[in-house]
């Protein structure tokens, strides 16, 4: 356990690496950060001075070098933009990010997991078959529409929610939620929603197609012989061996939820780091945009490390030395 | 429109006894407070609100006092005096004096700062006594107080307090986020990105006519956001309306379309010194004027506006709009659409076939300006002109021009100063180091090049204008640049806001008025 452990580390700082390589040779190709720094009335020997002063005039390796140096004592520079810390501008925007994921992520399972038993125990019934229909909906409009249309019915037309921002945030030491306050809360609504949906609709049908596969087993069978109540066939053995395939997907997907909160945020102008980077792209703010992928990196290579520790512990078949089978 | 009754119920129990807080999106979030580290609109156009100059541009953009009461040529040299007012407090309660305003010069036009190139002909400014300030200058200037009505000033003790006695561009200080003006407006909350917040200043020195408690600004960079949020009632006014929605906002309930005139003009630009073309390595078409002429013939530009800006810009002649300060009167009138006219130019200069070659085009800088680029590329087609269009975010496209990867490309150009000396000295004077600087295209005129200082320097009003009718005839005549149009202004508002339309795009808190 221990030494798949390490070589996992070590792997995932390997990966560090490379992200880091592949997304420095590309800021090259952003854009020029300096023209967005200064006015239409700057001269050439202005545009010279920044240059130097911001290190652009050396060469990609040594960008890079420097880059690695400092984050790995964890100084992501300044940006160009705010002219702050990065790690504070991150740190000042990752709670509304992780809040808005944490709600999404939570309807996506508890709706998901919910409606994909429905929908595999009652696959006849009519409100099984509008609800696959329409979880088709889910899985192929593009979130920006899903979260136009939103906007248009519900702030709008109806004026119960609102379009943009996240209302009022109360700071508990650094973190500041929406949780507390009223306006906080409904403005989590619709962008968790036009967040959670593809999410909800892949695992609600993960779980059918599982639920259902289970379901035909002869265990289930014989336990339906045996007289058990439909109610804990379903819920006590059958979900439980539906749930695996369910983690793996869950984990991978909660990395994703983070990502690809970048285009929510920008529909409804959600002040997380998402909406950060779209911002840092625009302005070619190369420290901010290095810090966001680094982090999110980060992320995906520590949740794959968990899920994969997860597997270890609930299924006992991976413990076996891989290389002491025979076969 | 329908109540968002949810919304009321919430500002309710959120703000309590204080009247409704007037709330505005704009698309971009100035990256600084400090007025001297950005030249940007949005940077001085935001802080307008905040900092104040020695003067400043009234609704219709003409130059009245401000800090400065009164203002006249120096007696004894080129250069400027100015009576500053008394009484005037900095949003701390410190006095201002002409102390600041020397400091405010010092500041401004460091190597540091943003500002500077307002300040390149000025070789002194002194202080005679505390409310008196004399600016030499090398050489007459006869629009000086006009080309620094966004100079704005800071307290000196707070400025060395906070030791930011020198903006930071590249860092960022105590003043990229806190500010210290004397304007009409202080900055009460600042979050970079996500909002700030306006509060009347008590002891301002002017006499308010707007009704405005609390200003928050909001940008929303998602231009369908911000349409959905100004009819949702969340704000009171959004900057800019997308073309396509300024219909609807028109026509919807409760809110209202504002339309103006910008002072930018949009234009072609063409490569004149380069010797072949980027497209096909030939030789380089565009250095003959009959060449660029006949493009001018070809794009049918009451066409373009019609379609692609939906009727709301006015066709440009020349660099600058008829609204600014020099424009030619006498050269009104634009090349007509004649496609024939245009085939018999190309003939003439050798191009009965036709050519290929590049056009370069921003895709997120100006409005709608990728779909303008390809309505002209169907309308060059037409005469036989192959231009393969390359449009791009504004990020990538400024290196790509000053690369010269480029045959032909579309610009827009704000005059800062409101004359039309401006455009000239950017983009017409042959591209030295602190002149001629947006001449991407390399033209050059001996002609041009010595009239420009002239122009400068000339304290007449008529002999100036002589001298700018004489540049804008050679400009034409030698096709240097094609006007498009005047870039519009679309702003929605709700319905019982008045509000003024400023024609560089600022929007000034102070006079806005909430029925």
């Amino acid at each position: 356990m221990l030494a798949y452990i390490i070589r996992r580390v070590a792997q995932s700082i390997l990966v560090l690496f490379v992200v880091g390589l592949v997304a420095f040779s590309m800021f090259r190709f952003v854009g020029d950060p300096i023209d967005n720094m200064l006015g239409q009335e700057r001269t050439q020997s202005d545009v010279e001075r920044l240059r130097t002063e911001l290190g652009l005039d050396q060469p990609f390796p040594v960008q890079y070098y420097r880059f690695l140096e400092q984050a790995v004592q964890g100084n992501f520079g300044l940006s160009y933009r705010q002219g702050r810390p990065v790690s504070e501008i991150l740190l000042e925007r990752l709670p509304a990010t992780l809040e808005l994921a944490t709600v999404s992520g939570i309807l996506a399972l508890v709706g998901g997991i919910g409606l994909g038993i429905f929908t595999a125990i009652r696959r006849r019934g009519t409100a099984a078959n509008v609800i696959m229909t329409l979880s088709l909906v889910g899985v192929s409009l593009p979130t920006f529409l899903i979260g136009i249309l939103l906007i248009y019915v519900f702030s709008v037309e109806l004026g119960w929610l609102p379009s943009f921002g996240r209302g009022e945030v109360t700071w508990i030491g650094g973190w500041s939620t929406g949780f507390l306050t009223e306006s906080g809360l409904k403005a989590l609504i619709l962008p968790a929603i036009t967040l959670g949906l593809y999410q909800m609709t892949l695992i609600m049908r993960l779980v059918r197609t599982e639920m259902l596969e289970v379901l035909r087993m002869d265990y289930v069978r014989f336990a339906r012989a045996r007289g058990i109540k439909e109610r804990a066939i379903n819920f006590r053995h059958a979900l439980k061996n539906t749930l695996v395939p369910v983690i793996t997907i869950t984990g991978l997907q909660l990395g994703s939820i983070i990502a690809f909160a970048i285009i929510t945020e920008t529909v409804f102008q959600w002040p997380g780091v998402g909406l950060l980077f779209i911002n840092a792209i625009q302005f070619v703010d190369i420290p901010v945009m290095a810090a966001y992928l680094m982090l999110i990196s980060v992320m995906f290579v520590g949740i794959n490390l968990i899920v994969d520790m997860l597997y270890f512990a609930i299924d006992p078949r991976l413990r076996v030395d891989r290389t002491a089978g025979g076969h | 429109m329908r109540l968002p009754l949810a919304l009321v119920a919430v500002a309710a129990l959120t703000a309590p006894a204080a009247a409704e807080p007037f709330r505005w999106a704009g698309q971009t979030d100035p990256n600084t407070m400090d007025p001297h580290a950005g030249n940007s609109a949005p940077v001085l156009g935001f802080l307008n609100n905040v900092y104040e100059g020695l003067v400043r541009r009234n609704q219709d953009m003409e130059i009245e006092p401000a800090l400065a009461t009164s203002w006249e040529p120096l007696e004894d040299g080129p250069g400027w005096r100015f009576t500053l007012r008394e009484g005037v407090t900095f949003h701390d309660g410190a006095e201002f004096t002409a102390e600041d305003v020397v400091f405010s010069y010092e500041r401004a036009s460091s190597a540091e700062a943003d500002t500077a190139s307002w300040f390149s002909g000025v070789t002194e400014v002194t202080a005679p006594d505390d409310y008196t300030v004399v600016m030499r200058t090398e050489a007459p200037n006869p629009i000086f107080p006009d080309s620094i009505a966004n100079w704005m000033m800071m307290d000196k003790g707070w400025s060395e307090a906070n030791d930011v006695t020198r903006p930071n561009i590249e860092r960022g200080n105590y003043a990229t986020i806190n500010t210290n003006g004397t304007g009409a407006f202080m900055v009460t909350e600042r979050e970079p990105g996500l909002r700030t917040v306006l509060e009347p200043h008590e002891g301002w020195w002017g006499e308010a006519d707007h009704n405005v408690t609390q200003g928050i600004f909001t940008p929303i960079e998602n231009s369908a956001t911000a349409v959905a949020a100004l009819l949702s009632g969340e704000v009171d006014m959004i900057n800019p309306v997308p073309v396509q929605d300024a219909q609807r906002i028109d026509q919807a309930e409760g809110v209202q379309l504002l339309r103006g005139i910008e002072a930018r003009v949009m234009m072609f630009g063409f490569s004149q010194d380069k010797e072949t073309l980027l497209a096909s390595d030939e030789e380089n078409p565009f250095q003959d004027p009959r060449v660029r002429q006949a493009v001018g013939h070809a794009i049918n530009v009451p066409a373009i506006l019609q379609t692609t800006m939906r009727g709301a810009a006015e066709p440009a002649a020349q660099l600058v709009s008829p609204a600014m300060r020099g424009y030619s009167d006498s050269l009104s009138e634009r090349p007509a659409f004649d496609p024939e006219r245009a085939r018999a130019l190309l003939a003439e200069a050798g191009y009965e076939e036709g050519f290929s070659f590049q056009l370069k085009c921003p895709n997120d800088r100006y409005i709608n300006d990728e779909s303008v680029c390809q309505a002209a590329v169907a309308m060059l087609a037409q005469v036989g002109l192959d231009a393969q269009l390359e449009a791009m975010p504004v990020r990538n496209y400024w290196p790509e021009l000053r690369a010269d990867n480029y045959d032909m490309y579309l610009l827009g150009w704000s005059p800062g100063t409101f004359d039309a000396e401006h455009p000239f000295r950017f983009l017409v004077h042959t591209p030295q180091e602190n002149i001629g600087t947006w001449n991407f295209g390399g033209y050059s005129n001996p002609r041009v090049d010595e009239l420009i200082p002239m122009v400068q320097a000339e304290i007449d009003e008529e002999a100036r204008q002589g001298m700018l009718d004489e540049i804008a005839g050679i400009v034409q005549e030698d096709a240097v640049y094609l006007p498009l149009y005047v870039q519009p202004l679309l702003w929605g508002a709700a319905e019982n806001v008045e509000l003024t339309q400023r024609e560089d795009n600022f929007f000034i808190l102070r006079w806005v008025t909430v029925n």
